[in-house]
This record gives C-alpha cells, structure tokens and sequence, in this order.
C-alpha cells in the first residue's frame, strides 16, 4: 500500500493539499478512474488524520465541543415513572427531545435530569410499553404514567441507508441490535450474530485465534462465487473477504475482513435477507445484506467518555479420541505385531501392546535401532529412557506412553480495552473510539492483535444540511500456525504421533516450547516420530513453521445529505476501504513441506470505492395515499492487488530471510472490476394499511465485458421487483389479542455478472509442473520461463445470471406485542449460473465459463418472540428463530452431473445435479442395485453393502468398492434454531442462548488418515476383536458369512484411511450447544459516572453432538464454497469472559 | 423550485450514463496478469518439462509398481499397490497432464510454427506428440486423438482405435525427420529446447528410436532392430531432460521429498537381482527411498539433479538383442545385449570393474546361441529400472514372471479415467473395460 506510506509521510506536513497532486501523481498511475473522487476522499482524509496526528489540536476541538455543553443554561427536571398498574418502572429511558441527553430512572423509578434552557419535551420509553413525550416547558417536576403499549411501528433501516416503518416492508428485514453483539463476548461481529436471527447460518473455520467465520443468509445463492452477503457500513460497502495464500485445504486459518471492525462500534446490525429486500443493491446484495450501522455522537448531546475492558479464557473444546495402547511398528510375515523405532521412518501404530515394552540402552540388543538412531556418543537420540525393546529383555523400565495431545495446547487469552468519548453541540458531534485487542491462541505462539481507532462526526450547518462521515483504521497483526491437510500441519503430525514418542523429549509442555533439542537434533535434521521424515513435530511448525500476517485498513465514507423539503432530499455518499494484507510465512530447512526451506511473502492491496447519490423524498397526496420514491446511481470499484515472492532453497539454517534463499520466484495478481447501477423505486400506501413498492435497477458490469470487442450493452442488465405489505389487522376492530397482523408478499428479481473478473478471455499462463503428489515446480525451471494454456476457457459471449424469488411472510403480534410471530416462505430460481463447466480433458481444457448452471432454493424462517414475564422486579423475554433453507442443484452444463468445489479425492465438496449444494461426494461400498434402474444418478443406490468373496483378492470378506463415486453426505444442516433469553431482576440481568442444528453431515478426514495409523481409538478395539462377518451380502444374493478381523490390513485397505471409500467416515456433524450464557450487574449512577456494567459471559461452554471428532463447527477450507471437511482442523475453543464498562 | 432540483438531477445521472463506458470498459476486464497469446518458444519449455515430469512421475511410478521394481507400501500407495485403489479416478491426473499440458500445447505451438515457418520447431513439435502419444495408448488402448484437444470446438472428441493412432505416430516421426533435415526458417529453438538444446542431429535419432519402441509393440522385430540401429549411438545421445536441482528436482525426488515413505524398493525385483548375484546394481537401489542429503547421492533415482530419460541408448540395444534373437541370433544382437547391460552399468553409477565382473557369470553371459529372450528381457527389466516401457515389455513377453499382489493377474492396462468417463459421451461406459482382462490392441 505504496500511496498510504507516501500519504502517511505527507500528512506530517502541514500544507496537505499540495502534496496531494504528487500522491494523486503517483496513484494515478494505477487508477485513472477516480482521480476526482479520490482527491476528494484524499482532502477528507488529510483532514481527519491531522486531527488524530495533532493531538494538541484535537484536545482544543473536544474542549471547544465540551463548552458548547457546558455554557449552554441549564436547569434540573426531577420526576418518576410508572406504569399503568401504578408500579415504579426501574430502567425506563428518558430523553430529552431533539438530543441525546438522557438518563434511566432507578430502583424507585425515579430520575434527575439536567436539562439545557430552550428544552421542551421529555420522550420517556420503555420496552413493552408506549413511548410518550412530556411537556416540560412549564414544571420542573414530573409524574408520568406509561401504559403498556406495542412497539408496532419500528423504524428499520433498510436498503441505501433508507429509514422504513417495519409496516410498509414487503420483505423480511430482522434487526440485531448492538448491545446484543457486545453482551456475546465474540471479538467478531460476525460470530457476534450466531443465533440471533433467522435465515443465517454462520461457521466458525477454525479454533485458531483470528480464525475467520463463514456466513451466508438464505442459503446459497452463487454456484460458484461468492455466497456471502454484502457487508454495507454506514451506507458503502465494506470488504468482507477472506484472502487465501495457500488455496484449499492446507496453509493457515485466515481472517474474513469484518473482523476489522470493533464490536462496541456496532449501534445495530439488520439483516435483509431476501432479494427483494437488497434489490436496491443489486447485484452485490444477491447473497442478502448485513446493514450495519455505527454508533455517532448525536448533537446537543452531553459529553460522554465510556471505558470498557474484558478479558477472556479461551480452551479447546473437544478432541478425537486416540487409543493409549499399541506402540508404533507393525506386524511381521505372521501377523505378529513388532516394535519400530522412529528411526526407521514408520508411520504407524500397528506394534505391540505398550505394557509388554521396556527400556534398553545396550546397543548390542538384538532389537536395537540402526546407527542412525544414535548421536555421536552412541546415544539413543530419540527418547531419553532408550529405545523399546520386549519386556524382559532390556533394563527393566516399562515403556512409558506420552500424551502428546492436550497438554501442548495451553489457555488462550484475550484483552480487549476499549474508549469511546461522544459528544455534541447544536451543529456538530462527534464519537472518538479507540479499542485495542490482545490475544493468544490455544496454540503457543498463536496471537491476534488488533487495534482500531474510529472518528464519525456529524455536522449540520445549517437547517436541511447534513454533513457526516467516518474514519476507521485498524491494524491486526497475526500470529498463525499451519494446518490442515499439510504435512506441516500441526495436528496431522500431533495426532498421528505414536503413544509411544515424545514429542516434547522430556520437558514439561511449557518449556518445552522455548526448547530446541524438542525439535531439532544437533545436525540440524528434525526430531520427529518418522525419524526427519514423514510429518512436523509440532514444536517444530510453532518454532520454525510460522506463518505472519500484518493487515493495515482503513474505510469511511463521507455522507452528505441536504433536504430541500420532504419531497426532495439528495444525498451523496462516498465510501473507501482501503486493505494492506502484507504476509510471510517461514518454512525452515529441514520442514516436511519444504525441506530445502521456503519463505513466501505475500502482499495483498485491496482498494474499494463506493458512490451513491440518491433522490428520495416523500408524503401524503392525501389523507388516504401517501407516495415515496428513490432514484440512484451508484459506482462501485474494486482492485485487488496480490504480489507474491517465494523463496526456496536456503542457504543455511536460522536465517529466515528472502535474501538467504538460491531461487526467488515471484508473480502479481490484479483482480478488479467496477459497476455502475441505476435504480429507481417508488412505493405508494393507502391508509398506512396497503402498501406497495415497486423497484428497478439498470447495471452495467465490467465483468460481462470483452476487451477485444467492447460493447457497453453487453455489460448491462435490468431487474425489477415488486412488494407488498397488507396491515389487515387495521380492518379488524381494536381488540386485546391481535396487535398487529400483516401479510407480505414479494417478486424479485437480481441479476449477476461472472464471479470472477477476466472470464471473458481465454489467456495463458505460467504453469506449475506436476501430478499433485509431491511438490509442483514452478517457472522459471534452470533459468527457462515457460507459459501454457489455461485450463480454463474464457466466453466471450457470457451474460448474466438471474435469480428469481418469491416471498411470502406474515407478522402477527399479540396481547400488545407481548408475543409476536413471523414467518416467512421464500422460492427461488437462479437462472443460467455462471460455472465451469467440465470439460473431458481430452478437450485439452478442464472447464469453460458457461451459463449453463440452475439452482432452486427454498426455505422457511420463523422468529418466535415473547415477553412471558414482565413485572417491576423481573423481566423475562425470549426468542426463537429457526432457519430451514435447502438448495437443489437441478441443471450443471448438458451432459454434467458433477462439479468440483473443494475436498479430496476420495471425498470431495461438489455440485451434483438433484443433490443439495456442496455435496459430499465420493467413494462408497458397492450396493445391490448398482447400475440398475434405481441407480440413475450418482445417489447411492438403495440395496444391501456387497461384500468382497474374491478369496484371491486382498479384501476378501470386505465391503466390497463401488466403481462409481457417489453422492456420500450433505453438508447442509436440515435446520438450525437460536433459542434467545433473557433475563432482568432489577440491576441483575442474565442472558443464554442455546444454538441446535440439525444435521449436515462432515466428512472425518481426521478419522478416515488415523484409522490407516492405527491410532484412533476405534482401530485399537477393532483389531482385537472376534472375526465376525460384515453386514452384507455376498456376490450370490446370501448373507455375508466370511468373519474378519478389522485389523491393519482392514483399515489400510480400501476401506480403511486413504482408501477409496470416503463413505464410512460421513458423520453427522449436527449439535445443540449452549453458545452464549451470561450474567451482568448494572452499576448505579453516582457522582463520579454515569453508570456502567460488570459482566461474566461464557461462548460455547458446552455442545452435545454425535460427531466423532473435534467440534464439528469447523471446516477445512475456511470461508469458501465447498463446507463439510475435517481433515485434522484446529479444534474450535469455548471461552469465559470478563467485562467491565463504565460511563463517564 | 423542486422541478428545477429533480431536473437537475436526472441530467446528472444522464451525465453519469454518459460515462458509464470508460468506468465498466476499456480494459479493465482485460488479465493484466496473463496474455492471450505468447511465441513458441515461450511454449516449448512448458510442455517438454511437462511431458518429462509426466513420464518420470505417475507413469514411472504405476508401471514401475505394477512390474513389481517398487512397492506401495503407505497411506494411498499400499492399497494402489493392492490393485483395489487403482480406482478411475487415480489415472486422471496422467490423463490431464497429457492432454491438457501436452497434447494441446503442441497443437497451439505446432499451429503459430508452421504460420511462421519454424521448421525445426514443428519437428520437435511432431516427434514429441508421436511419443506422448505413444505413451498414452500404450496404457489406455483407444483413445481421442483425431478430434481431441479442440476446446469447445469438440466437446466429445471421439476415442480413435490404437492401430490409427499409430499410424498417425508413424507420420508424425516422419514428418519431423524431414523437417528437422531442411533449414530452421525463421527462429530455431535453440535453447529454448530443453531437451536437446536444438541439437537436429539428436532429434532426427530420437524419432528413430521412438519408431524402434513402437515397431516392437507392433511385433515388427525387423523394422524395430533397423530403427533402433539407426538411433543412437552412446548413452550421450539419450532424449531427456536434465533437472537443475533441489529447487526443481526430478519426479521421484518430489514425490519422495512429499510422500516419504510411501513407496519403497521391491522385493520381487530385489530376488531377481539377488538370484542373479547382481549386487552392485541391488546395492544401488536397495536403500530405503529417504530424500536427504545423506541418501540423495547414492540413490541415483532420487536425486534432485535428476537426468529423466524418456527414449535411451540401452532400451535401443535391447530392442536389437531381443529382434536379434527372436530371428535365430547373431553376434550383433549378443553385442548389443552386453552393451545394453554396460549402459546400465553406467546409468547406475557404476564402472567398468562391476560390469566385466558381472558380465563374466555364464548366467549372465552365456555365450552366443545360448542367449534367450528370457536374458534378454530380465535384462532390459532391470537395465531400464523405473522407465515406463518395462510394463510394455512385461504384458509383451510375461518376463519376468511375476505373482500377482491381489486377484488373478497383473493389470493388462489402466483404466480410463473417470473424469473422461463422466464428461466425454464418446468414452466407454463406466465398469466396460476390465483392466485385468481387456489387453490393449499390440497386446491382443
């Protein structure tokens, strides 16, 4: 991020805006396109910044913001609040009108309230009841009585920042408000919303701290693209996105870009979830829409300083179950199990019984290992105690076994401080925000920091005009380990390590970390349970293996707005987000992955504009019809810059420097692409009972364009929608039941471009050489560079996809809005999706960009909310939202019934026509019925498992294989429910939510490899087990009668980890968990402050699945498409957290 | 007042709509990253590396486990050594980097060389297709050839009958020996041809040699016996190509350097040697396949800096021997069966004491008119230890005879793969070949 470190150096300078043309001189050279705006947000920018960069000045702004509160008259209203019952309302708000001046009442109900000179009114509110607004121009002395009402007319924000009574929406729109996110302890908001709102299923990818989460709202809307929502922050879009170095299923846990945002920043966050409800955005909110909106000072508004501070402890939740008995080595000619040292390299856990096992030192001992396994003194290097030989014939020491699991994983911790100071005058306010994140992970080393800083200010000059804007800047700095499918990744050498190998050669697990000889002999070749080869020991990977990430962003906007009267207000909003993702990861000579040494650095520049200017204005034509409407352009761009440098082949060890490496290679990456839309939307109401609203949007995508013939209209695309929302409860009469009943229906339509810019052109590249078993090599080879056709073809003549939706939904509210219902029904069709579509290689391309893919989607939300107890001294209220959504991949290109998305080869993420999204596809016994007429897609078929009676073959008595890979699970889960409550006894409150979902299956890839090492615990009970027949059938139709063993020679077969079969080890990896339980005490106001809360909450304390593993929230390819994939992940973590807020 | 503003604004969003094509157009939709056309001697590299890293990779590694020269001994390799792994889908990754790195850059590269008249580029090009394609449906029998690698253009290319193909492979060798005999036109490959750095000489003996291979396959022993001899005359003139180092190492140091422990010398092939007292060979390649800087220099198979042959002056020789003696036997064929042996010798690290030593057994040499086709074949058995072309030789003649690790016999053939199977409407149906069974046209 060149421009910003030349900027940084600028802002120094007092006199800004010259030095500007030389940086918009420098960056012009890489966008032409928004010089304009870009000096614009350049000036802005230089503005803020020298604020925060001049403190001096900054503190003479405050104090200025403060005497405008403090000069102003005052005088003190005091008053109590009750309800219509006659009871006191503890912690009802009052406010005074036009500010955020305010306070709550206490335990009596009463408040004292100092209010300025000119103030009119009180607005006193409570939840549950009717809000109402108080005279005070004439008494300084108030009783006010609150009757129980109906919180009925809720103001939303929805699409383009537009502010909707819920009443009028067509759609479903659910709100998740900020102290929601904050009271959940997650330092990410996207974790922050698991459970809090129907239609979304969010995953976390891993236990590692700084570990991203997957979010899609509605299921999937993209075949292959994105299918997470659009993020939209104060009205532009944010960046989302989670950048893999190391793509699929190995290299490290990666971050997605929301976890930039600090969570006490978040005032509310709503979900639009249908394509009705994003039309507004078009495109980009396809996959529905988290409109986040932050907290601001207000104006005439008290100066107001909040401190808050937690810190949490985080564990490991569960792992899979290893068995503690057989030693490393296998079975002899006779089946006999015998010892191996590490020294010879074996990889499993097929040797003796460990209690028939002892110590030797005597090199002369028949059993003892070759001359390798010795140091130069003739010491046995790979245990302290000596090598193992049978009881009985060595020193008399039984063998010990090691725990190489748990006590390497340590308690993580987090601390999170955080000052937010808001204030405002009669023009202006402001919010100052500062919070600074500290954790380390359950795995040593392991660390995430984060430190954000956010300023929004409001001005508004004069009466109509509204000035406002944001800057954020953050700076996480990560500490990562690498995982997964990897053989540097910490848990496949952890977990497959042999109970009979110490990985932490006799130290305790906390020193161990810091100690060399853990890892490393004094030549330098890695101690490791497979002698230097095979895996990393994981005090290795956290010593010589790390992986770094620093991440500088900063993203705003700038909003100005000005109302020329209700009919006509115009608003221009500009927005930024600017990432620098610079990355290195260190492989050390000697690491399994790389044993010559490795050192890639990895930058990442992602630069993000986004305008829109919208006309909306509104009002009654009469008392019967009202009228709204929108007209807007936006633009939007994104660039995406990746520069990446590899390093091989280092020159010594212990210096982890680009500069030691003999081969540097190295290549840049430019994605980008830009939009321009036009929509227009216009809404009429009939009596606040009907409403309607009907939209359209025009884009225009670079995506769809072809360079070489370049025609605007082949780039453009058009969708309309149109909504409804009928208040039938209006026609009924005033009752005591039904509040509120509505009925809501919508038809939309979104149109999208190719997921990937530069589809449509067929281009070469640099290729890497290799059949994927061993590393690839890449160009240039002995100095020779080499190019090669892609193996994707480009379409020139691709055009949009279009989804099409239908929703249908009703809102009931009952005894007052006590106890509310909504439910909502969506249908949709994605039309002509954009995909890959395979191609036989003989073609001599993989695939080919096609509109050819159909998808429909379906679903079911309900949000069930009540308030079954409300009295003065106990408040109880509780919500349910349950999600169902089902994707069905009906049509891939003609003649396709299958699509890689992600996995392995033996089990693979796919699309799969007439199965669910994402399918777990892959090997699967042989069944009866195979090839027949129930078999007419790639379903397993229905009949009984063939057993192998092939009595030459190696796997006689086996389930016998199916050629045919076949549909084998379904990652998505059947539902999910986030049951809500809480809980408030005057000054105590108490929060849980229990988070169920049913179903979606994983695939236990951990299982599957460890079952061929014979060290889960399954395979040391299995191959002592009585020969006994498989359930099955034979070849001729009868019984399976052939008793077998599950031993060695079962699991490393096809059968067993590695094979072919993948079926046997598809769990179902659903859980009901108690995500978040929590209990705060609110502290009075005194003198000193003005309130404030101390809390204790705990995340994830508890689940109950059947999964036979770690946490089944997990997924080995992070934040992509292709989910349901275990494949030795980080274990996720459950944490307890204290927090402390205090205002001043 | 409010119509002026509405106005207003409709006709800057008009101006917008005037600008909406230098926003969304020009190039911005255009790879900054890749082109959409490179010269041919940015291709040749790519794919004579490609092809090489192919024959020395999983060729090398099927065949060389199906003849039983390594065993599979962990994780996917114990059950491919099974025969039960060796699934369709494990052949896809030979496949596609057959057709989609070789085949189809030879057609682009063979395209832009005669348009400019590259002679000497086209007949590399024709020579080494004749190969890859040789090696294709050596294993796999019928294949796409006459309408393969079109892209969109055909998008079930038909599978042509073996003996076509080699027809075809016999016009392509040809065609590049005439190409290769007149002047380069234009560029020459020079050394951008990273096999032969542009040696035509070398090249026109290649084609011989390949000629050779496939004459044999087809059991024409004298036309095999006059291609060999007029390929190559020293083990210098070998077609491979030389890997650098560890930075870029060879296919078996990759896959070892990833895969440690997985494949592992075999015994069958140890108990030939052993019976046959050839230890200095046996004490070469019977060490456990570790990639380290220990092991690398004595296992010549594993090194990083790897010469990975794909047609020798040894297979020549033993092609001759073995023509020889299936017509009767004269000392010329004996000459070129002792040569074959001492190219070996060389090729394994050894001198001329081990080979006059070994050599001197009357097992080994038995003297002329006592030399059979079994000496011949075990021979070249060892002699072209992990070269693809074993596995032909074996399904040729049964030698040596080998028991099978599971089931009734040996593999005949690979299984088409089953990506091809999937998405190729042409392709045999799913379960129709059976790989123990269903021989490959030269070896009905």
């Amino acid at each position: 991020m060149l421009h910003i470190r030349v900027f940084i150096n600028y802002i120094r300078d007092v006199n800004c805006r010259e030095k500007i043309w030389i940086v918009r001189n420098h960056f012009s050279k890489h966008n032409d396109l928004f010089n304009g705006f870009f000096n614009l947000y350049l000036l802005i920018k230089c503005f803020f910044i020298k604020i925060i960069l001049n403190m001096k000045k900054f503190t003479l702004l405050l104090l200025m913001l403060f005497s405008i509160t403090v000069v102003m008259a005052q005088r003190t209203i005091t008053g109590i609040v009750f309800d219509d019952t006659g009871e006191a309302l503890i912690g009802a708000n009052v406010l005074v009108k036009e500010s955020t001046l305010g306070t709550i009442t206490d335990v009596d109900g009463n408040f004292t309230l100092e209010v300025p000179d000119g103030a009119s009114f009180l607005i006193i509110s409570f939840t549950g009841y009717e809000t109402q607004e108080y005279d005070i121009s004439n008494t300084n002395n108030v009783s006010i009585t609150l009757s129980q009402g109906e919180i009925l007319d809720e103001i939303v924000v929805t699409a383009l920042g537009i502010k909707r009574t819920e009443k009028a929406l067509g759609y479903s729109v659910q709100q998740v408000k900020g102290d929601e996110i904050s009271r959940s302890g997650a330092s990410s908001a996207v974790d922050a919303l698991v459970g809090k709102a129907s239609g979304v299923q969010i995953t976390r990818s891993s236990g590692s701290v700084g570990g991203g989460s997957r979010i899609v709202i509605r299921g999937v809307t993209s075949m292959t693209g994105n299918n997470q929502p659009l993020i939209v922050i104060d009205g532009v879009r944010t960046n989302n996105q989670t950048l893999l170095s190391q793509a699929g299923t190995a290299g490290t846990a990666a971050s997605n870009r929301l976890m930039d945002l600090n969570p006490d920043d978040i005032e509310s966050m709503n979900i639009l979830k249908g394509a009705a409800a994003t039309a507004l955005y078009g495109t980009a909110g396809a996959s529905g829409v988290v409109v986040i909106t932050t907290k601001k000072g207000a104006l005439n508004q008290q100066f107001d300083v909040n401190f808050s501070s937690s810190v949490s402890f985080d564990n490991i939740t569960q792992m899979i179950d290893l068995q503690n008995i057989f030693a490393q080595g296998r079975l002899d000619g006779n089946g006999v199990p015998f010892h191996r040292d590490p020294s010879t390299g074996e990889s499993g856990s097929w040797g003796p019984n460990i209690a028939n096992l002892e110590y030797s030192n005597d090199p002369n001992h028949p059993n003892a290992p070759g001359a390798s396994a010795f140091n130069a003194e003739g010491q046995y290097k790979f245990d302290r105690n000596g090598f193992l030989v049978p009881k009985g014939t060595g020193d008399g020491v039984s063998a010990n076994t090691y725990n190489n699991v748990d006590p390497f994983f340590k308690t993580g911790n987090s601390f999170t401080n955080s000052i937010a100071i808001s204030g405002g005058g009669k023009a202006a306010s402001f919010r100052l925000s500062l919070s600074d994140l500290r954790a380390t992970g359950v795995v040593p080393r392991e660390k995430y920091d984060r430190k954000t800083v956010k300023l929004a200010s409001t001005l508004r000059p004069v009466e109509g005009l509204t000035i406002s804007g944001s800057v954020n800047y953050t700076k996480s700095d990560y500490v990562r380990v690498q995982q997964g499918s990897n053989t540097s990744g910490l848990l496949l050498g952890m977990l497959r390590t042999p109970i009979s190998f110490d990985n932490t050669n006799g130290f305790s697990p906390a020193d161990a970390v810091d100690e060399n000889s853990t890892h490393q002999f004094s030549d330098f070749r890695q101690r490791n349970y497979r002698g230097g080869g095979g895996y990393d020991n994981p005090y290795w990977i956290i010593n010589k293996a790390l992986g770094v990430e620093d991440v500088n962003r900063t993203f705003g906007n700038v909003n100005v707005e000005y109302q020329f009267n209700n009919w006509a207000t115009v608003g221009v909003n500009v927005g930024y987000d600017l990432t620098s993702d610079s990355r290195k990861q260190d492989f050390e000579i000697g690491s399994r992955t790389n044993t010559t040494g490795r050192i890639r650095l990895d930058e990442f520049n992602t630069q993000q504009f986004d305008y829109v200017f919208t006309l909306v204005g509104n009002g009654q034509v009469n008392d019967d019809f009202g009228v709204s409407y929108l007209l807007g352009a936006n633009i939007f761009s994104y660039n995406n810059n990746r520069t990446n440098v590899i390093g091989t082949g280092l020159v010594f060890p212990g210096f982890l420097d680009i500069s030691n490496a003999t081969q540097v290679t190295s290549f840049q990456n430019v994605i980008r692409n830009s939009q321009v839309g036009f929509v227009g939307q216009i809404e009429g109401s009939y009596r606040n009972m009907i409403y309607l609203t009907a939209s359209a949007r025009q884009d225009y995508d670079s995506r769809l364009g072809n360079p070489e013939d370049f025609q605007l209209s082949q780039t453009g695309f058009f969708y309309p929608s149109v909504s409804s929302s009928f208040i039938f409860s209006e026609l009924m009469n005033d009752n005591s039941v039904l509040s509120l009943g509505k009925l809501r229906f919508s038809w939309a339509q979104v149109g999208s471009p190719p997921p990937n810019s530069f589809s449509t052109q067929s281009v070469f590249v640099s290729p890497l050489v290799g059949d994927g078993w061993g590393p690839r090599i890449g160009f240039p080879i002995a100095g020779q560079s080499g190019f090669d056709q892609a193996a994707r073809l480009g379409n020139p003549n691709l055009t949009p996809e279009l989804t099409t939706t239908i929703e249908v939904g009703v809102d009931l509210r009952f005894l007052k809005g006590r106890l509310g219902l909504d439910a909502t029904y969506y249908n949709g069709t994605v039309k002509d999706a954009i995909l890959p579509a395979s191609l036989p290689r003989s073609t001599g391309f993989q695939d080919v960009w096609l509109n050819a893919g159909e998808m429909t989607s379906k679903g079911i939300e309900i949000t069930l909310s009540a308030n079954p107890v409300r009295t003065s001294s106990f408040d109880w209220t509780t919500q349910v939202n349950f999600t169902k959504s089902e994707n069905i991949v009906t049509e891939l290109a003609p003649g396709i019934e299958r699509l890689f998305l992600a996995g392995f080869n033996s089990a693979g993420s796919y699309l799969v026509k007439g199965n669910q999204y994402g399918a777990i596809f892959g090997g699967a016994y042989l069944r009866e019925g195979a090839g027949g007429a129930d078999d007419t897609s790639l379903n397993i078929p229905g009949g009984a498992v063939v057993i192998n009676d092939n009595p030459n073959s190696s796997e006689y008595g086996y389930q016998a294989v199916d050629p045919t890979q076949r549909a084998i699970g379904n990652p998505n889960p059947d539902f999910i429910v986030g049951w809500n409550n809480s809980f408030t006894v005057g000054r105590i409150s108490a929060n849980f939510l229990l988070d169920w979902r049913q179903g979606g299956d994983l695939w236990n890839g951990t299982a599957w490899a460890l079952s061929f090492f014979g060290r889960s615990q399954f395979t040391a009970e299995t191959r002592v087990e009585s020969p006994t027949a498989i359930e099955g059938v034979l070849s001729d139709g009868t019984p399976n009668n052939i008793p077998v063993v599950r031993d060695r020679n079962y699991w490393t077969s096809s059968l067993g980890g590695f094979g072919s079969v993948g079926e046997q080890f598809v769990q179902d990896g659903g859980w009901v968990r108690l995500r978040e339980v929590g209990v705060s005490y609110s502290l009075p106001k005194t003198k000193a402050f003005k309130g404030g809360s101390i809390g204790i909450s705990g995340r994830n304390l508890w689940f109950n699945s059947a999964y036979d593993g770690i946490d089944p929230e997990t997924s080995l390819t992070g934040t992509g498409n292709g989910q349901g994939f275990d494949y030795f992940n980080m274990p996720s973590t459950k944490s307890v957290i204290v927090k402390l807020s205090v205002d001043f | 007042m409010k119509l002026i503003y509405s106005t207003g604004f409709l006709i800057f969003l008009l101006l917008f709509s005037q600008g909406c094509e230098d926003i969304v157009g020009g190039d911005i939709n255009r790879d900054p990253n890749n082109p959409t056309a490179v010269p041919v001697s940015a291709q040749l590299p790519a794919f004579q590396i490609a092809l090489a890293d192919e024959y020395g990779g999983l060729f090398s590694r099927f065949n060389g486990l199906l003849v039983q020269q390594v065993e599979g001994v962990a994780r996917q390799w114990s059950s491919l050594n099974s025969y039960t792994g060796l699934t369709p889908n494990r052949y896809d990754a030979s496949w596609n980097n057959i057709y989609e790195n070789v085949l189809n850059e030879l057609h682009v590269a063979r395209a832009t060389s005669i348009a400019q008249g590259f002679n000497h580029f086209e007949g590399i090009i024709d020579i080494m297709e004749a190969f890859t394609m040789m090696m294709a449906t050596d294993v796999w029998d019928d294949i796409p050839y006459s309408e393969a690698v079109q892209g969109v253009g055909n998008i079930n290319p038909k599978f042509d009958a073996q003996s076509k193909i080699y027809t075809a492979i016999n016009m392509l060798l040809d065609n590049g020996i005439s190409k290769l005999s007149g002047a380069a036109g234009g560029v020459a490959p020079g050394s951008k041809d990273v096999y032969y750095g542009g040696d035509v000489e070398n090249w026109i003996r290649a084609a011989h040699a390949i000629k050779a291979r496939g004459m044999l396959h087809n059991k024409n022993y004298s036309g095999a016996m006059s291609e060999a001899m007029s390929s190559f005359g020293g083990a210098a003139e070998n077609l491979g190509y030389q890997y650098p180092d560890a930075n870029s190492g060879g296919p078996w140091y990759r896959f070892n350097d990833g895969r440690t422990g997985d494949i592992e010398f075999h015994p069958t092939m140890k108990k030939i040697m052993t019976d046959l007292n050839d230890m200095d060979r046996l004490s070469v390649i019977d060490v456990i396949f570790v990639t380290d800087a220990s092991y690398t220099a004595s296992h010549p198979f594993i090194r990083p800096d790897y010469f990975q042959e794909l047609v020798t002056y040894r297979e020549m020789q033993f092609i001759i021997a073995e023509s020889d003696v299936r017509n009767g036997g004269t000392q010329l064929g004996y000459d070129a069966y002792l040569a074959g042996i001492k190219a070996s010798f060389e090729k394994f690290g050894l001198g001329d004491a081990e080979y006059d030593a070994y050599t001197a057994q009357t097992e080994i040499n038995p003297g002329l008119g006592s030399l059979t086709l079994e000496h011949v074949m075990i021979q070249k058995y060892i002699g072209l230890y992990l070269q693809p072309e074993v596995y032909n030789d074996y399904r040729r003649t049964n030698i040596p005879e080998l028991d099978p690790v599971s089931g009734p016999n040996v593999p005949v053939r690979w299984a088409i793969p089953q990506t091809e199977v999937l998405f190729n409407s042409n392709a045999p149906a799913a379960g129709s070949i059976n790989v123990f069974t269903d021989r490959v046209g030269w070896n009905r």
